[in-house]
């Protein structure tokens, strides 16, 4: 393993290299004076001036981060409970058949899901736009804040609610002071997925997005079909440092989490972290 | 053991990891076809040793040799040593008999010499006919069998155990300590035994290196090791006992709870402070004049084999014994013991000093302590 | 109490039978009805004798193969290097990074990348071997379909092989296997199940990009998912899209089935 380390790292570097060349192009071009992606003639912001006058693609923006906050807080909310509820299915089989339903929508394609939600909002009437993307982005969220929250439900120790009814709780306090408090970060790690799951769609919008409202993939879609433009170039770059900070946040906070719960660990584990 | 044959010695080796020293200067052999033990608490730097020899990580200072050769440049698979981990280590993706015959097939045996190699080991762990068995499924206990199976089919110089039996329970590990035990005699291969399980170390080694804090601190048979601790470290950790403070009046005496007795040790310096060591079961319940000390019983446990009584002397120290009699708390009582009970700890001695104090000053014809005897005020 | 809990969970049956069941049960209805809303079965014999149909769903197909094949050529070495790094859940991340920018972002980037004066093309001159047409061809959808199911693969493979224990690796080589049998022996069988789960994260969903073969391979590739948007949102055909539709189901559940988690292997720790 040591004597391969030269080239284990070279490849990895090549493939971060690859990773990272289509972002550092858009990137890149975004300050080129020249209105295209390949020759650079000099350096310019008026992309992002343009992209800050861009009133239809603000109010898009900021319908996309609207329809992410809503819809991934109302997936958690019902994932979560569901989640309670599966665990506490009392047959296995009613377990399994609920997770197998749960996981349907999640290994769907992307079309079918879309496809299928049209056919939907159409027998029932429903008309498209905001409200119908709201509920299709809460709809394809609920089952990864369920595959968040199960694992932490399925790791808490039963014996803590065995406990708090024997010291009085009702039912409710048994959720809200030990259920809850015991399964947070599965929640947050719920609504963190959710909400990029919500930002980054976009078959499923495209779908039951109708002709009055757009998210940024859709509108992103209709404008690069009609060719290069900076302005969305530029846009990437905003939308890559926005990302950027919330995933570097969201390791920093875990980091964080991790290093204080090692320093509160129990002391004769010593070895196993200092053996290799 | 015809031939006191050395096949393991480290030659001061030093262990670091990011600058942490994890094992300080260490320098020990092992003779062909022991039964090793090193004792420690978790920490102490026990496993490194094992990665040491095994080839899984190298010292950062001094020399592993193993059969005279040095170990340097040779990575695990050309080792003559193999491993009984401590959380088993079975491939879950093979059966009994692949995971047994694994290291055979690495060194390119022929099919049928595998298979007569593989049930004959499997017989002698007593799991003859597991061989299509998975191993998710096995009980704690038949997956140590097979990794002792696995490890021993490869005919190692020196089998390596990494607290095998420390997931298995009671019953269970005792048992275990006699198959092992049992194993190695008729085997005859060296084993190098790691464990924090003061008890297993005394029941099956035929030497035991105690270690603390990445150095080892006594090596001998278990006896010695019992009968004389080097220090209040090794006393504690090995057994119970009762350690108080005491001072050297000249050979043979010590003084300690505000009386002096005849013991058995000696050269030290006159006057020099010790700690006493006497085991609980070394000490006799009598009655109170009787007794060589009084204390007053504080409490009384009920141990199944003996009580297990606690107490404190005038002198305000407290001490455990162990007795087939009861007693009541609040009563006082007296404690008989002999002179070869006494042992004696000088301060920070090294292991070397120890070592040769103890062959010039070895048990005289044994003293009988009268009782209350008095040699100063 | 029980009473109460189910209570709770009200919301997420109410979702599993209309988000899930319902939508589903659309689907298969639609796909016997005809244009002109009769019941029919005349979607589901076109497509099976239709040789357009037919050949499509098998080039989909291919594709799928094909991009799941080159993502699982790269991502394996990298996720197993990625192991043996010293900063790996770091590493992992930058690695997987890319996901959280905006999929047409990454893809549109690739329209710059890609054309006839684009970044490739003006390395391949610069080595003497002139540019090429890449764009709007088959092999650009393949480059870009790679790219982008790279880390839905390298993910749960990285966790495969994270998850063996660090004493497989070590009995294996205690017991005489040099550094490659232990990686062919020990750690590739037990990496199984994550490689399984990599390619059903990404085959399933190759089967179904459409906005890529739109915006790069320029109609060149026309995939299931390709397909059935057409019929949905140009042609107006939704029957014969949800036959389409149940097809691409059918396929799905093949090949969950094809990966499912096998008793054997997958307890490892």
């Amino acid at each position: 393993m040591i004597k391969n380390n030269k080239w284990a790292s070279l490849y990895l570097v090549v493939v971060f290299i690859l990773l990272y060349t289509p972002i550092a192009y858009l990137i890149f071009y975004s300050f080129n004076e020249a209105g295209t992606m390949n020759q650079f003639s000099g350096f310019t912001l008026e992309h992002y001036a343009a992209l800050a006058e861009d009133t239809r693609l603000m109010i898009i923006a900021l319908d996309t981060i609207r329809v992410a906050l809503l819809s991934a807080l109302l997936a958690t909310t019902i994932g979560t409970l569901g989640a309670i509820g599966i665990y506490y299915s009392r047959r296995r089989e009613t377990q399994n058949l609920l997770l197998g339903f749960n996981n349907i929508l999640l290994v769907s394609p992307d079309v079918i899901i879309g496809a299928s939600f049209l056919l939907l909002f159409t027998v029932v009437g429903f008309r498209l736009g905001f409200y119908s993307v709201l509920l299709s982005h809460i709809a394809f969220s609920i089952p990864i804040v369920v595959l968040m929250v199960l694992p932490r439900l399925e790791e808490m120790n039963e014996n803590m609610i065995t406990a708090a009814k024997d010291l009085g709780a009702t039912n409710w306090q048994v959720l809200k002071e030990i259920i809850l408090p015991n399964i947070t970060p599965g929640i947050l790690a719920g609504y963190f997925m959710a909400f990029t799951y919500s930002i980054d769609d976009f078959a499923v919008t495209f779908f039951v997005t109708g002709n009055g409202f757009a998210t940024l993939s859709v509108e992103i879609y209709s404008r690069a079909r009609q060719g290069v433009s900076l302005e969305i170039n530029a846009l990437s770059t905003v939308l890559f440092l926005v990302a950027f900070s919330l995933v570097a946040g969201y390791y920093f906070i875990q980091k964080q989490q991790r290093t204080r719960k090692l320093a509160h660990m129990d002391p004769t584990n010593h070895e196993k972290a200092v053996t290799p | 053991m015809l031939t006191e044959e050395i096949i393991v010695s480290f030659d001061q080796v030093e262990k670091k990891y990011d600058k942490e020293s994890v094992l300080k200067t260490i320098t020990f052999e092992l003779e062909r076809g022991k039964f090793y033990t090193l004792l420690g608490p978790s920490g102490c730097g026990k496993s490194t040793i094992l990665n040491l020899l095994a080839g899984f990580t190298s010292p950062t200072e001094g020399s592993i040799y193993l059969n005279g050769e040095d170990t340097k440049n040779t990575p695990p698979n050309k080792r003559k040593v193999n491993t009984v981990f401590q959380d088993y280590a079975l491939f879950p993706h093979m059966n009994v008999f692949d995971n047994v015959a694994f290291g055979l097939k690495m060194k390119k045996l022929s099919k049928e010499d595998i298979k007569k190699k593989v049930s004959a080991v499997l017989k002698l762990v007593r799991l003859n006919g597991y061989d299509e068995r998975e191993i998710t499924g096995m009980s704690g206990g038949q997956k140590q069998r097979v990794a002792i199976a696995r490890a021993l089919v490869n005919e190692p110089d020196v089998l390596l155990l990494d607290e095998p039996l420390s997931a298995l329970d009671l019953k269970l590990r005792t048992d275990m300590q006699y198959e092992l035990r049992e194993l190695q005699q008729r085997l005859g291969i060296t084993f190098l035994f790691v464990t924090h399980d003061q008890e297993e170390a005394l029941a099956m080694s035929d030497e035991i290196m105690v270690m603390n804090e990445g150095e080892i601190v006594q090596t001998g048979t278990p006896i010695d090791i019992y009968d004389e601790p080097i220090n209040r470290y090794v006393a504690d950790f090995i057994g119970e006992s009762n350690i108080v403070k005491g001072r050297m009046i000249e050979d043979y005496v010590v003084s300690f709870a505000g009386k002096s007795f005849q013991c058995v040790d000696g050269g030290m310096n006159p006057d020099e402070k010790v700690d006493v060591v006497i085991r609980p079961e070394d000490l006799v319940l009598t009655e109170a004049e009787k007794g060589a000390l009084q204390i007053r019983v504080e409490t009384q446990l009920f141990r199944g084999v003996h009580y297990e009584i606690v107490g404190m002397d005038n002198d305000g120290n407290q001490w455990m014994v162990h007795s087939t009699k009861k007693t009541e708390p609040g009563r006082r009582v007296g404690l008989q013991f002999e002179p070869q009970d006494i042992h004696i700890m000088r301060i920070n001695e090294t292991e070397e000093s120890f070592d040769e104090r103890i062959e010039n000053y070895s048990a005289p014809a044994s003293f009988s302590v009268e009782e209350g005897d008095r040699l100063d005020g | 109490m029980v009473k109460q809990r189910k209570l709770l969970s009200v919301p997420y049956y109410l979702w599993i039978l209309l988000f899930v069941i319902f939508p589903v049960l659309l689907l298969l209805f639609q796909s016997f009805r005809g244009l002109d809303g009769s019941f029919t079965l005349v979607n589901i014999q076109t497509y099976f004798t239709s040789r357009v149909y037919l050949t499509m769903t098998l080039q989909s197909f291919i594709y799928a193969f094909l991009i799941t094949v080159l993502t699982l050529t790269i991502s394996y070495p990298a996720a197993y290097f990625l192991t043996r790094t010293k900063n790996k859940q770091l590493w992992l991340l930058v690695l997987i990074l890319p996901t959280w920018m905006n999929i047409l972002l990454k893809t549109y980037a690739f329209i710059g990348i890609l054309s006839q004066t684009g970044m490739v093309n003006q390395l391949l001159d610069f080595m003497g071997l002139g540019a090429q047409p890449l764009l709007f061809t088959r092999i650009s959808f393949l480059i870009v379909a790679t790219y982008i199911e790279i880390p839905f693969m390298l993910l749960p493979v990285f966790n495969a092989i994270d998850d063996i224990n660090d004493s497989m690796v070590y009995a294996s080589r205690d017991l005489g296997a040099s550094e490659w049998k232990t990686f062919s022996t020990v750690i590739l069988p037990l990496s199984l199940s994550g490689v399984r789960s990599g390619v059903q994260a990404v085959f399933i969903p190759s089967l179904s990009l459409f906005m890529l073969t739109r915006l790069i391979a320029g109609n060149r590739v026309i995939t299931l998912g390709t397909a059935i948007e057409q019929h949905f949102l140009v042609t107006q055909n939704w029957g014969m899209g949800s036959t389409m539709g149940i097809v691409l189901i059918i396929i799905m559940f093949a090949v969950m089935y094809l990966t499912r988690k096998r008793k054997r292997g997958v307890a490892v720790r």
